[in-house]
């Protein structure tokens, strides 16, 4: 009640002074004005209001209730600001110290004249020095395009034939390129990652499918000595991928890093004729209306144009990409489902291909000696197999020679690998230890690892 | 801070008028009532902490996303932490997946034009009875309210033209209530143009698109009373998802507790005059157009 009777007291002053204190509260450059708002309006109030004193009178709070203490309303608008053209605000600046009825004033923010990191504000956005008009589209480890494959395959302007490539196969169902004891060791190597690699009682997928994945490595490099070419070839990871192109008026762009990189001293062989690049040009590009192909990808104003870079210096001596290998759960931040994972794969290897060929050929339209990289993704048991061939690095139209993607997807390397057996209803469904082992699908690896080295 | 606290509490305790400085008097002479007391609202005796109130930051964004929002839960408490609706509390945490009601939002640089999206996905959503539908279209992904038959892999129309003919719209489809026929099942109705949909979003429910008059429309709600809005309030075809789901038992007070109600007081009371039949007249039609009085002409 209190609290009511002061704010009606508070409204009836500000109406009958308001003229006056308006007046007092600006002060008047051109003379006429200030004629012209003195006279206008009531005079009076020159002393407080009825009440004024006892308001001053100390309110007492005896009682702390919750209402006056955990009370937080919702925010005020702040009220508008009049700027009346002409005139100045007093403002109890040079008081130093708040005066009721004066305006507060507004000083000038403050700036550091020396460099502080910690207390670093970037520049807005279109200020930035790298800031264009057109937006590009930026594709990284972490984006999972709706379409899937099909996304991919239109933004890298791709032909895809399912299976790989028959005369690779081929490669390894010869007896003289197989590992001796290969099917035995290859489930020795499945085993250590699943059962054998940890003190817990079963290793985590990250663990296993990283561990799997270097073991068969590891088995596919003992054939050194029977294919010496095998040791012109280095491992690389945490190497940082850029490749831009344009497709359509669209600017795209790789940026990133993947899992681990086969390098090799010499360029991988192209898996295709020129007869069969050439039937590419009749190749229609599947669209997929109503989604446009760059949805999912980030849109960024701020970028370096005409940046391609395998993420290795100019004199390195393993300049060509042969093996791209992906693990599923390698980000933990990030888990992709296995289509979204499959343009994954596809995308970065077309980027290597893309910057290795800008590195040797520069423009060049349609490259005389295709540029080609393989993938191999997996997350401990299913494997997907990719080898890409790239044909042209013109990528704006729609028509023309298309870049050709052989892909293999969804290959199990052996059907389950149980600590415990599984039993349900009292009977064991499935034995403890690794079952349905598939040897080709070891053969598929070992023939994309020995690519190149036959 | 504690003895400002209590030099405070002691000067609030004074009787005596304050001491007025003369600098002070003679501001309030000059200023007229603009003075405001010397001595602030200020609190009494704090003896515990202040509680921590119900913010709700979680719902404060400024873009949009498709991403589930995780929720706090209020148990029934507004921003003051009073209980402001009984029977609340508890529950399986829930995450808010923001709906884009307002149909008819263009991409930004296609303004005016119809459009299509597709159905990615059709799944529940915990903080509605309805089911919600993840479309994709152009550049953008977005939630919006299934239909009865939605599928993931269908195409939707969207379009605010309202041309001389009626369409022939398929579920899921949304246009202006102009260009609907007579007699079509509606849901997601908004009441003005641009607004967003706010009526018929519950599972199952329907409208239907009674007449055209004079640059509007009258629709009549699941409730059976009539609103009369302007023509180019968008609306989609059809019904809502969900059908069965007033048909669903609870099955058990504590499936009640999981959705996060609380039990009410099992107080027995004997069933009055409320309880028998009635038959009352439909309220008067509800109008949300401001048509120009005749005076006015």
């Amino acid at each position: 009640m209190y609290t009511h009777r002061v704010y009606y007291i508070s409204i009836i002053s500000i109406y009958t002074v308001s003229s006056l204190t308006y007046s007092l509260l600006y002060k008047h450059r051109s003379q006429p004005q200030w004629s012209v708002l003195t006279h206008s309006g009531p005079v009076g109030g020159g002393c407080p209001a009825h009440g004024a004193v006892s308001r001053l009178q100390a309110r007492r709070h005896f009682g702390v209730s919750r209402c006056l203490t955990a009370k937080a309303p919702p925010a005020r608008k702040p009220r508008e600001r009049v700027e009346i053209p002409g005139l100045e605000r007093i403002t109890y600046a040079e008081r130093m110290h708040y005066v009721p009825g004066l305006a507060k004033p507004v000083f000038p923010d403050w700036e550091r004249d020396y460099k502080d990191p910690r207390y670093y504000w970037s520049p807005p956005v279109h200020e930035m020095p790298l800031y264009k008009e057109k937006p590009c589209y930026v594709f990284n480890q972490r984006t999972s395009v709706l379409e899937g494959v099909r996304q991919a395959l239109w933004l890298t302007k791709t032909k895809l034939i399912s299976g790989l490539p028959p005369h690779l196969i081929s490669v390894a169902e010869n007896p003289a390129n197989q590992i001796p004891d290969q099917d035995e060791r290859v489930q020795n190597a499945i085993k250590h990652a699943r059962f054998w690699d940890t003190t817990e009682e079963r290793p985590r997928k990250e663990k296993y499918s990283n561990t799997l994945l270097i073991n068969l490595i590891h088995l596919c490099a003992t054939l050194q000595s029977s294919h010496p070419a095998i040791g012109r070839r280095i491992l690389a990871e945490k190497y940082s991928l850029a490749a831009t192109w344009k497709r359509g008026e669209d600017l795209f762009q790789i940026r990133g890093q993947n899992s681990l990189l086969h390098n090799c001293m010499d360029p991988l062989p192209a898996v295709s004729g020129s007869q069969e690049v050439a039937d590419t040009a009749d190749h229609v590009l599947e669209t997929f209306y109503p989604v446009s192909p760059t949805i999912d990808l980030q849109k960024v104003h701020v970028y370096k144009e005409e940046v391609n870079s395998t993420g290795f210096r100019a004199d390195y001596p393993y300049p060509h990409a042969h093996t791209l290998y992906f693990l599923e759960g390698a980000d933990a931040r990030c888990k992709l489902h296995p289509e979204p994972f499959r343009a994954n794969m596809l995308m970065f290897t077309f980027g290597n291909a893309l910057a290795r060929a800008h590195k040797l050929y520069g423009p060049q339209r349609v490259l005389d000696s295709p540029v080609t990289v393989q993938a191999v993704g997996t997350n401990g048991r299913i494997f997907q197999f990719l080898v890409f061939q790239l044909n042209t690095t013109d990528l704006s139209g729609d028509d023309g020679i298309k870049n050709q993607v052989w892909l293999d997807e969804d290959v199990e390397l052996y059907d389950f690998a149980k600590v415990r057996p599984l039993i349900k209803k009292k009977q064991v469904k499935v034995p403890a230890g690794l079952a349905g082992y598939k040897p080709e699908t070891f053969k598929k690896f070992l023939a994309l690892y020995l690519h190149g080295a036959v | 801070m504690a003895l400002s606290c209590l030099t405070r509490a002691l000067r609030s305790l004074t009787v005596s008028q304050p001491a007025l400085l003369s600098s002070q008097v003679a501001a309030q002479c000059k200023l007229g009532a603009q003075v405001p007391t010397t001595v602030g609202q200020h609190r009494g005796f704090l003896t515990t902490a202040a509680l921590q109130q119900n913010k709700t930051f979680w719902k404060k964004r400024e873009k949009y996303t498709i991403k589930p929002i995780g929720m706090k839960k209020t148990g029934g408490r507004d921003h003051t932490g009073k209980i402001r609706t009984h029977g609340i509390g508890g529950g399986h945490k829930q995450r808010y997946r923001w709906i884009d009601f307002q149909r008819l939002r263009y991409e930004p640089g296609k303004e005016e034009q119809p459009f299509e999206e597709k159905v990615v996905e059709v799944r529940y959503d915990p903080c509605r009875s309805a089911d919600i539908a993840l479309v994709a279209g152009g550049n953008r992904k977005r939630w919006i309210i299934a239909t009865e038959n939605m599928h993931a892999g269908d195409i939707i129309k969207t379009s605010g033209v309202i041309g001389r003919m009626a369409v022939l719209a398929n579920e899921g489809d949304a246009y202006a209530l102009g260009a609907l026929p007579v007699g079509t099942l509606v849901n997601n109705l908004e009441i003005l143009p641009r607004r967003g949909a706010e009526y018929i979003r519950a599972a199952g429910t329907s409208g239907v698109l009674l007449r055209k008059v004079n640059g509007t429309a009258i629709v009549q709600l699941p409730s059976k009373q009539q609103v009369q809005v302007l023509d180019t309030c968008m609306v989609t075809v059809g019904r809502v998802s969900n059908v069965n789901h007033n048909k669903q038992s609870i099955g058990k007070a504590g499936r009640n507790r999981w959705f996060g109600v609380r039990p009410s007081s099992g107080l027995w009371q004997r069933k009055g005059g409320w309880a028998g039949r009635k038959i009352k007249p439909l309220p008067a039609m509800k109008s949300y157009v401001n048509l120009p009085s005749i005076a006015a002409k």
